[in-house]
Parts: C-alpha cells; sequence; structure tokens
C-alpha cells in the first residue's frame, strides 16, 4: 500500500515534525518506508536517522509505503503530520 | 555537503578526541567551546541558546549512537561542524535509547538558507553506514576523522 504525500511543515520532514513522523511509524503494526516521490530509493521511516539523512524540504512530495497490518492506519497518521502545519501539532 | 571544503568547515581544531562531559548539555557546550576557541562564535550565550532551543524542540539524538545538536545563528559567520566521542555514551534521549557515542555539532549563519539541512542530511546519510561509524569510534588522531569527515562532503 502506498501514498504520495506533500510536505507541508515549513521546516520540512525536520526537528518536531521529523521527530513526531517516526514516533508515529514506530507505534504501528506495519513496515514503513518513504522516499521522495520521483526517486525509487527508500528509506525506512521507524529511522530518525534515515528519515534526517533524506533532508525533505516543505513543498516535496513524498512517497509512502506501508506493509502489515496496520497499513492503511498508519499511513493515514503519517499523512497527517506530513499535511498538518507545524503550529496546529 | 557542497558546502564547502572540509578543512573550512571542520578544521583540525574542532576535532576533539578528549572525553566531553557526560551529560547532554555538558556534552553541547563542549563542542560549542570548541568553535568558540577556535574564534568562530562571536557570541557563545547566543549560540548556546540557539542550540537549546532546537533541542527542546525535539532531542537532536538521531538513533545508532549519534547526537547531532545543530542550529542556525547569527552568532557564526560560516558553516561549522565540530565533533567528539564518548567512550561510555551520552543520553540523549534518542528513540532508539542508544546513548550518543558520536557527537557532531552543526551551526550555520542564520541567513545560510539550506546549508544546515544540508549539512545535516548529508552527514546522517554517511553516518547510517555500520563501518563508517567504526571508523569515527576507532579513529587515533584527528587528521583521520577529518579525513572520514571529507568523504562525507564528497
Amino acid at each position: 500500500m502506498e501514498r504520495i504525500v506533500t510536505v507541508v511543515p515549513e521546516d520540512g520532514l525536520h526537528a518536531r515534525p521529523a521527530s513526531k513522523f517516526v514516533e508515529t511509524a514506530n507505534e504501528y503494526d506495519a513496515d514503513v518506508q518513504l522516499g521522495r516521490a520521483d526517486s525509487d530509493d527508500l528509506a525506512p521511516a521507524a529511522s530518525m536517522l534515515a528519515v534526517t539523512g533524506l533532508g525533505v524540504s516543505a513543498g516535496e512530495d513524498v512517497r509512502l509505503v506501508a506493509e502489515g497490518d496496520d497499513a492503511e492506519a498508519v499511513l493515514d497518521a503519517l499523512e497527517d503530520i506530513l499535511s498538518t502545519p507545524e503550529a496546529e501539532h | 555537503m557542497d558546502v564547502a571544503d572540509i578543512s573550512t568547515i571542520t578544521p583540525l581544531e574542532l576535532i576533539s578526541l578528549e572525553e566531553p562531559p557526560a551529560t547532554k548539555d555538558g556534552a553541547i557546550e563542549f563542542l560549542l567551546d570548541l568553535a568558540v576557541d577556535a574564534g568562530r562564535v562571536e557570541d557563545r550565550e547566543a549560540a548556546l541558546d540557539a542550540l537549546l532551543e532546537r533541542e527542546e524542540e525535539a532531542t537532536t539524538g538521531v538513533g545508532f549512537g549519534i547526537g547531532i545538536p545543530h542550529a542556525k545563528t547569527d552568532a557564526v559567520t560560516t558553516p561549522t561542524v565540530a565533533f567528539a566521542r564518548s567512550t561510555e555514551g551520552i543520553d540523549f534521549d534518542a528513540m532508539d535509547d542508544k546513548p550518543a557515542r558520536l557527537l557532531f555539532m552543526i551551526l550555520v549563519p542564520a541567513e545560510g538558507g539550506e546549508d544546515h539541512l544540508q549539512i545535516l542530511s548529508a552527514l546522517s546519510r554517511s553516518l547510517m553506514h555500520e563501518d563508517v561509524r567504526e571508523n569515527l569510534l576507532e579513529a587515533e588522531s584527528k587528521e583521520t576523522v577529518q579525513d572520514i569527515l571529507s568523504e562525507v562532503v564528497a
């Protein structure tokens, strides 16, 4: 199961949004990977180091790929984080 | 990290092989003082405030035994990366609960745009490789550390 999401928080996938993103990816019974929408490279969403290494900026599209019992639920939760301007968290 | 040459971002005086203090805040001040002593920080207090403010927002303990405190601040005029390592490791509030043994502090000028995120992501990408982490932990000289970091730039 996969989904393309545009990153909204001003700082991109960095600092608090990144931390929330990784925490959430770890909370569900699913294996989640992410990468830039225009790239085949995927990194584990449950690793802060990997997510930091992607260096995704605001306005970029990312691809989320999830497998497992909670795949849909985790994609919903992660999409919510990526679509919410930082101040609202 | 196409920002500049490693010898300007991390000259040897920004690399320490001495044991840093065992607390997160102590280690951050230790890294900052490497940059202060090298004459690269115009306002130590402003830089420290910016670093601690960033930690308060979300920890820079990214797991795998790595801490990367960083900030954009007018206290520096050029991108600066300091390095230290801890034998026992320091509690950096990482999600994987691994104590941070490899410590990098990134300071970039406030008007540096995306420089700090570029350095941060390049560094993070290379640190995902276990051999890079091990080489940094085992390096016996500052020159060796700088050589390893220069491959991050390349």
